[in-house]
């Protein structure tokens, strides 16, 4: 406790009487290495997490219902719809149908019949365009044209992976049609054709915007023979999406699990993109320690030059009957500080600039909007590694002259 | 009573060809109360001596007694103990912590002891105010003169009412003016009782001791009594 006492007396005191200017630039590379530790694997994990906040938003929602295991369709749609809407946590909802068509641009002006047709396999999706556009703002990624209107027939949107002028984006890896707003396309479902007017083309981040050709339900059922109203889909927003295990479970409770199958956001992302994450997280720490290894180096190397510099005045202080734990504390303490005022200035930056910056200017990546993850339990534990690390980096040079010969040390022997 | 007593002292330097043999087996011995300064040339082993007799360094044969115990076989840490409740130092260069005030500076020893902190406050500034440095007590050794800081050192070594204060030429770097005053320092408190061990190597600072003892060669060759 005595030498707790006195090494913090000398420590402070030590910090207090240094070079401001000093002590500034030991902070900064504290900071640095701090937010290196945090933002390298935050902006790693957060290409991911935007890619899934991005399909969150504009394609899942918070819940996803879909038919169970052994059938093909949501059961008693329209029921379960209803039943919905009963839920005060739901934000919005789209019913969705999906199945398999072709379709073929071109096709008016096609001379040689026994040339290339202008086709591509594509998944059509039949919605209520309002619905939908309150569910995921599907009009915001129009990018040629117009969004769909309610009322209004004949008329389709498609997924830019589906076009000519975008194969060069995703690598040409899809049939595609070459079609503009306002070219005339037709469908062909089985037997059945008909005839839409593009009316806008959209283009997202989200492959399964992108892959997908929306028309209004009704021409969907018409077009796909599809009499019943039992949809393939619904998704289902949330007030607050965290509230979305909560809701899933009052679902299950009120007998709709009996209609279909009901996820979570989470349950419903693939293994891969988990595992991608955890991988991406780990190549983060991983180069975010060689950071700690530098600044353990750094603040090694600044006590130890300290230490040294003070060689005589700490062996003066054992001659005078301090102990050698004292003088060790007090660099320990100096290490402590540096990595403590680091850190914080590091977290202030982090969750006061960063994160918000980053929120409202993603980092553009080609299939995700980047933002920074910094969970606050993560960064404090990385935090608690780094300030072991720096005590560790701190207690070193200080025993290794703190343990000199006090005669040697204040005659100058080495 | 004997206060320090070392039989047949002897202290070597080095190895094979290059040891030096610099303390070549001395007899010295303190009583309670005296004032006795170790003189010598340079090189002649006074500073060597005083080390010996004050627990800083292990003679490499022989034995010393301080206050009636053997601090030869004493671990590191007995001794770091030993110094803090028995000894006090003044050094040449004051050796003056220059991160803390005078006053922390005094307190230091006196709070490794286990002295709260008023009251380790209270008695360095009386310790302060006792060697003629009242109202200096927040000053850094840097903003004081040599004088003072060396009075500050002897403010430290007193603090703590140690048994034998060490002085290692406690005037040599001062001037004149200041280091008459730090001598005039020390004998005060000899006349207050207290036992000094001083090495100095100018006869005019020896005018408080009781005893002189001249070494030569790493021997004593002379003492005389006043």
């Amino acid at each position: 406790m005595r030498s707790i006492r006195i090494g913090l007396l000398l420590g402070l005191r030590q910090i207090q009487r240094a070079n401001h200017w000093t002590t500034m630039l030991i902070i900064f590379v504290m900071m640095f290495t701090f937010l290196n530790l945090i933002a390298v694997s935050g902006v790693l994990v957060g290409l991911i997490e935007g890619a899934e906040r991005a399909v969150r938003i504009n394609a899942l929602g918070d819940i996803i219902i879909s038919p169970l295991n052994d059938e093909d369709r949501v059961l008693e749609t329209e029921t379960f719809v209803r039943e919905l809407e009963s839920y005060p946590e739901i934000a919005a909802s789209s019913v969705r149908y999906t199945g398999s068509a072709v379709l073929e641009a071109n096709y008016k002006e096609r001379r040689d019949l026994s040339g290339e047709r202008d086709t591509a396999p594509v998944i059509v999706t039949g919605v209520d365009p309002e619905l939908e556009d309150s569910m995921t703002y599907l009009s915001d990624y129009v990018v040629k044209g117009e969004y769909l209107s309610t009322n209004e027939e004949g008329y389709i949107l498609i997924g830019a992976y589906y076009l000519k002028e975008y194969a060069e984006l995703f690598g040409d890896i899809f049939d595609t049609v070459d079609a503009q707003p306002g070219d005339t396309v037709r469908m062909t479902v089985g037997n059945v054709s008909k005839e839409f007017i593009v009316k806008g083309i959209i283009q997202s981040k989200v492959d399964q915007v992108n892959l997908a050709a929306y028309i209004p339900e009704r021409e969907f059922r018409r077009v796909f023979g599809r009499l019943d109203r039992n949809a393939d889909q619904i998704v289902v927003r949330l007030n607050d999406p965290r509230e979305n295990v909560n809701v899933k479970s009052a679902m299950l409770a009120g007998g709709l699990g009996e209609f279909a199958k009901i996820m979570t956001f989470e349950e419903n992302l693939p293994k891969f993109l988990i595992d991608i994450k955890k991988t991406f997280n780990l190549l983060g720490t991983f180069i975010g320690s060689i950071g700690i290894v530098v600044a353990s180096i750094t603040i090694f190397i600044i006590i130890f030059i300290n230490a040294l510099s003070r060689r005589r005045h700490i062996v003066i202080l054992k001659a005078i009957g301090i102990e050698r734990n004292a003088i060790e504390i007090a660099y320990v303490i100096q290490a402590a500080f540096y990595a403590l005022a680091g850190s914080l200035f590091g977290a202030l930056f982090t969750y006061g600039f960063l994160i918000p910056y980053f929120e409202k200017n993603p980092i553009q990546f080609p299939f995700s909007d980047g933002i920074l993850v910094a969970d606050p339990e993560t960064t404090f534990y990385k935090f608690l590694v780094l300030f072991v690390i720096t005590l560790i980096a701190g207690f070193l040079p200080a025993w290794l002259i703190a343990r000199q010969n006090t005669l040697n040390s204040i005659l100058g022997r080495t | 009573m004997k206060i320090i007593e070392a039989k047949n002292v002897h202290r070597k330097f080095g190895k094979g060809d290059l040891e030096v043999h610099v303390l070549r087996g001395i007899n010295f011995s303190a009583e309670q109360g005296d004032f006795v300064a170790i003189m010598g040339k340079s090189g002649a082993g006074k500073s060597t001596l005083m080390y010996q007799l004050s627990a800083l360094d292990d003679p490499t044969e022989g034995s010393i007694a301080i206050d009636g115990v053997d601090i030869i076989d004493m671990s590191e840490r007995e001794r770091t103990e030993f110094r803090l409740g028995t000894l006090g130092y003044v050094f040449q260069d004051y050796a003056l912590v220059p991160d803390l005030s005078a006053r922390e500076n005094i307190m230091m020893p006196m709070l490794m002891r286990g002295m709260n902190w008023a009251e380790a406050e209270k008695q360095a500034d009386t310790s302060l105010d006792d060697v003629g440095m009242h109202g200096k007590y927040n000053n850094l050794p840097a903003q004081l003169s040599g004088g003072e800081q060396q009075r500050v050192a002897v403010a430290r070594a007193i603090a703590g009412r140690p048994k034998i204060l060490f002085a290692d030429e406690p005037t040599a770097n001062l001037d004149t003016v200041s280091g008459n005053q730090v001598i005039d320092l020390l004998g005060e408190l000899n006349k207050e009782g207290q036992t000094i061990v001083m090495v100095t190597h100018e006869d005019e600072y020896t005018k408080y001791c009781n005893r002189i003892v001249q070494i030569e060669d790493g021997l004593i060759v002379a003492e005389r009594k006043k």
